[in-house]
């Protein structure tokens, strides 16, 4: 092929595509390569995103596929028959829910509305390399060059681990995402679950969700329908003695969140996996012709309460585009021209957050915490909450319902948690 | 030798989501797809064109969104495409359908035409016959195979239900590619390419065809659905074996065949 | 919504384009020795079933996770994305 593009974007998910639409208005000659038969047609997630660091990217972010604006936050601790939960209103949004396949496509959008050329049905077989230099893309035989690849591939990283260029990925550094997507009108969401027009609730469920295994639960309410799914770290589902399906069914059927979903009915079922160990990080996410950005260089942020993806895997393709025009103007897309991303990445949010949170992996891989902890705090609120006669005190009802855990694991488990997060 | 393909923006029926309450296919949110079958068809132009040179159009009768259809099809090889589209095209039966459609192709270079089997979202199998006809050319389906023999003459080879049958026909011709009957190809890059630096895929409304409006769409369809009835349910017992091996459930299977008389050994 | 539905009605709600071809090669022969088999529990699709001793693949219903890439302990998963914008089609991901 004759064409000469000055990068090659490797995927239309949020990375890829913020990295094109960021280029193509730089004045840059983009090629958006899509392996789905549309944009977003490959891309699922849980539900949010957090919405400041893709106003700094795209100023038009309101015309944006947004289903509800984030008002309520709820944690919850399940432990069989009772739970306990944290809940927070802020009308203030700064998180929306959407979905991913809708908001892909509005991105992607952008891009080709700025200048780049997206294609789509296409899956890239490989990078190509002359010398350890990226070069460009294969795709079936034909061969297709930039000045430098941007490699948004997702967290599944055939193209690095096929350059030699990423270690493949472990079971002990990802987590197995499965979502039902769940009809329901959005009268009946707003009256359920207390909420105005546009306004919605992230709902993140830990415990028993995930039959005490490390992982856990969120409901996410759209327009018009309702995101229901799981996550579970994969070294320690293994251990899972029923299909994992099985347990989302049991968490859309218990008797705490059937009255929410009374009358809905599925419409898709997903699955992910999740970046979870910051093992996963790129400890250099450029090379000689070649960034990586979002899933592929590892930028997610699962805190427990919380998720964090889509925003960081913007923002770090924002950043790519921006070390593509430094390398540009310099005339240098080697690994030393490229390298002005790292520094980049080092200064910003992305970066900063994810090494703040380092320690959080280990924690969220803990099975007492996931177990031991929310059967412990449901039989304190029931001590405290469910007597009879007598009032039991604070450490009356605590000593009752810790059990087996001692003093001291329980002040040390504290403390990893506060230091943790 | 100058191809038409004809081809049909189809929902992707692998969605059988049905309403519980009214019994039908909820279509809406379901993406559509090129008819599966035509797939076969362009497959069968492409290798045509492959061997003996000429060009591939394929042309369909849909709303705008069909393009993503028409892209993926000069993805495939096709050198041009030709979307017609307009509202007075609507609700169109087979009639009017395969008369824009030969009107249309009347408008082209071809030396033959081909079509799929038969849709998935429909099934009727009229159109190949029916273009043929308006076209007055001969018209072969359940095509498998086909070779250009020179002389303005093909061969193509057609499946029965225990048989193949083989034919030369003199062109034009019509042709409906059998279901399954090829590996339909895989896009390449570089035509897809094609269809973003040029304005490859043609749009024709009502204007340039100039058909009359009563031969078209709904008010050139003649087929009134009078009634749609549904399969009465069969009961079934539902047994589920649980076999060691796949021999042990061949052997199962038939024995309970045998025994619910549905198996003569 | 309040009573169970089996994972196969489940997953009939999704769009799918299936490639005559699979994306997905599993050789079975190196399953036969393999005493975790988490694949059958933890592939959300539930392509991996146990038929006797063997495990049985079918790539159609594939949801293009990667799970059995990662689990898998022995090495029989060869996987790659579909092509030509076949496979799963998200609507609601």
């Amino acid at each position: 092929m004759s064409r000469h593009f000055d990068a090659i974007v490797v995927g239309a998910g949020p990375a890829g595509s913020t990295a094109a639409y960021t280029l193509a208005k730089k004045g840059f000659k983009v090629l958006l390569l899509e392996r789905g038969r549309v944009v977003g047609s490959k891309n699922i997630f849980g539900g949010r995103v957090y919405s400041r660091p893709l106003e700094e990217i795209y100023p038009n972010l309101k015309e944006a596929p947004i289903q509800r604006w984030v008002v309520k936050e709820r944690l919850s601790l399940i432990h069989v028959e009772s739970n306990i939960s944290l809940d927070y209103e802020c009308r203030d949004g700064r998180s929306f829910i959407c979905y991913l396949s809708e908001l892909a496509s509005w991105m992607a959008k952008q891009a080709e509305d700025a200048g780049s050329t997206v294609v789509t049905e296409i899956t890239v077989d490989s990078l190509v390399q002359k010398n350890g230099f990226v070069k460009g893309v294969k795709v079936g035989d034909e061969v297709v060059e930039a000045d430098a690849v941007i490699d948004c591939e997702g967290v599944n990283r055939l193209l690095l681990e096929k350059a030699g260029l990423a270690e493949e990925l472990r079971t002990d550094q990802v987590a197995l995402g499965v979502k039902e997507t769940l009809k329901l009108g959005s009268a009946e969401i707003e009256s359920r679950f207390g909420l105005g027009e546009k306004e919605g609730l992230s709902w993140i469920m830990l415990g028993d969700v995930t039959e005490g295994l490390p992982g856990g639960a969120f409901l996410y309410t759209n327009s018009a329908a309702i995101s229901l799914g799981l996550v579970l770290m994969l070294n320690t589902a293994k251990a899972l003695n029923e299909h994992v399906s099985r347990l989302l069914e049991r968490l859309r059927l218990s008797p705490f969140l059937s009255r929410y979903l009374k009358d809905s009915s599925i419409v898709e079922y997903s699955a992910h996996l999740i970046p979870e160990a910051s093992s996963v990080m790129l400890s250099r996410p450029y090379s000689d012709g070649l960034l990586v950005a979002g899933d592929a260089a590892g930028y997610l942020l699962n805190l427990g309460y919380t998720y964090r993806g889509v925003d960081f895997a913007a923002y770090s393709g924002y950043l790519a585009a921006q070390a593509f025009e430094k390398a540009h103007a310099q005339g240098d897309f080697s690994k030393k021209g490229l390298e002005c991303y790292g520094k980049m990445l080092k200064e910003s949010f992305v970066l900063k957050q994810m090494l703040k949170f380092k320690g959080i992996h280990n924690l969220l891989n803990d099975r007492t915490l996931f177990s031991e902890y929310p059967r412990m705090l449901s039989n304190l609120a029931r001590e405290l909450f469910s007597f009879d006669y007598e009032t039991p005190t604070l450490i009356e009802a605590l000593k009752r319902s810790k059990k087996n855990i001692s003093w001291l694991k329980l002040l040390l488990d504290g403390f990893k948690v506060i230091r943790s997060i | 030798m100058d191809i038409v393909v004809c081809i049909k923006w189809v929902p992707n029926t692998t969605s059988v989501n049905i309403d519980q309450k009214t019994g039908t296919l909820i279509r809406s949110g379901v993406p559509s797809v090129i008819n599966p079958h035509d797939l076969h068809a362009l497959e069968i132009a492409l290798t045509l064109k492959d061997r003996f040179g000429g060009s591939v159009t394929a042309i369909t009768m849909a709303p705008p969104s069909a393009k993503l259809g028409l892209e993926h099809a000069i993805g495939m090889g096709c050198d041009r495409a030709i979307l017609l589209t307009d509202m007075v095209y609507a609700g169109a039966d087979t009639l009017a359908t395969s008369y824009t459609l030969a009107k249309t192709i009347s408008k082209l270079k071809f030396d033959l035409i081909l079509v799929g089997q038969e849709t998935v979202d429909s099934s009727t199998a009229h159109i190949g016959a029916q273009v043929a006809s308006w076209l007055h050319i001969p018209y072969l389906y359940y095509v498998v195979d086909v070779n250009y023999l020179g002389d303005g003459k093909i061969w193509a080879k057609r499946l029965l239900e225990d048989a193949y049958e083989e034919y030369e026909l003199t062109l034009p011709a019509l042709l409906a590619a059998a279901m399954h009957s090829t590996h339909p190809r895989r896009v390449k890059l570089s035509y897809k390419l094609r269809c973003k630096s040029e304005q490859i895929i043609e749009v024709w409304s009502n204007k340039t065809l100039g058909l009359e409006a009563n031969c078209v769409g709904l008010k050139g369809s003649p087929t009134i659905v009078r009634k749609t009835s549904f399969v009465p349910e069969v009961p079934r017992k539902k047994i589920v074996c649980k076999p060691k091996d796949v021999e042990q459930a061949a052997e199962w299977l038939i024995k309970r065949l045998i025994e619910e008389r549905l198996l003569k050994i | 919504m309040n009573k169970p539905i089996r994972l196969e009605d489940i997953l009939l709600n999704n769009v799918w384009d299936v490639d005559y071809e699979p994306h997905i090669k599993v050789d079975s022969e190196k399953c036969v020795n393999c005493d975790v088999k988490s694949c059958i529990n933890l592939c959300p699709a539930g392509c991996f079933t146990l038929l006797g001793a063997k495990i049985v693949f079918s790539y159609e219903g594939c949801l293009e996770c990667g799970t059995c890439r990662i689990i898998c302990p022995r090495n029989a998963v060869q996987w790659d994305y579909p092509v030509s914008g076949k496979g799963i089609h998200y609507r609601f991901g």
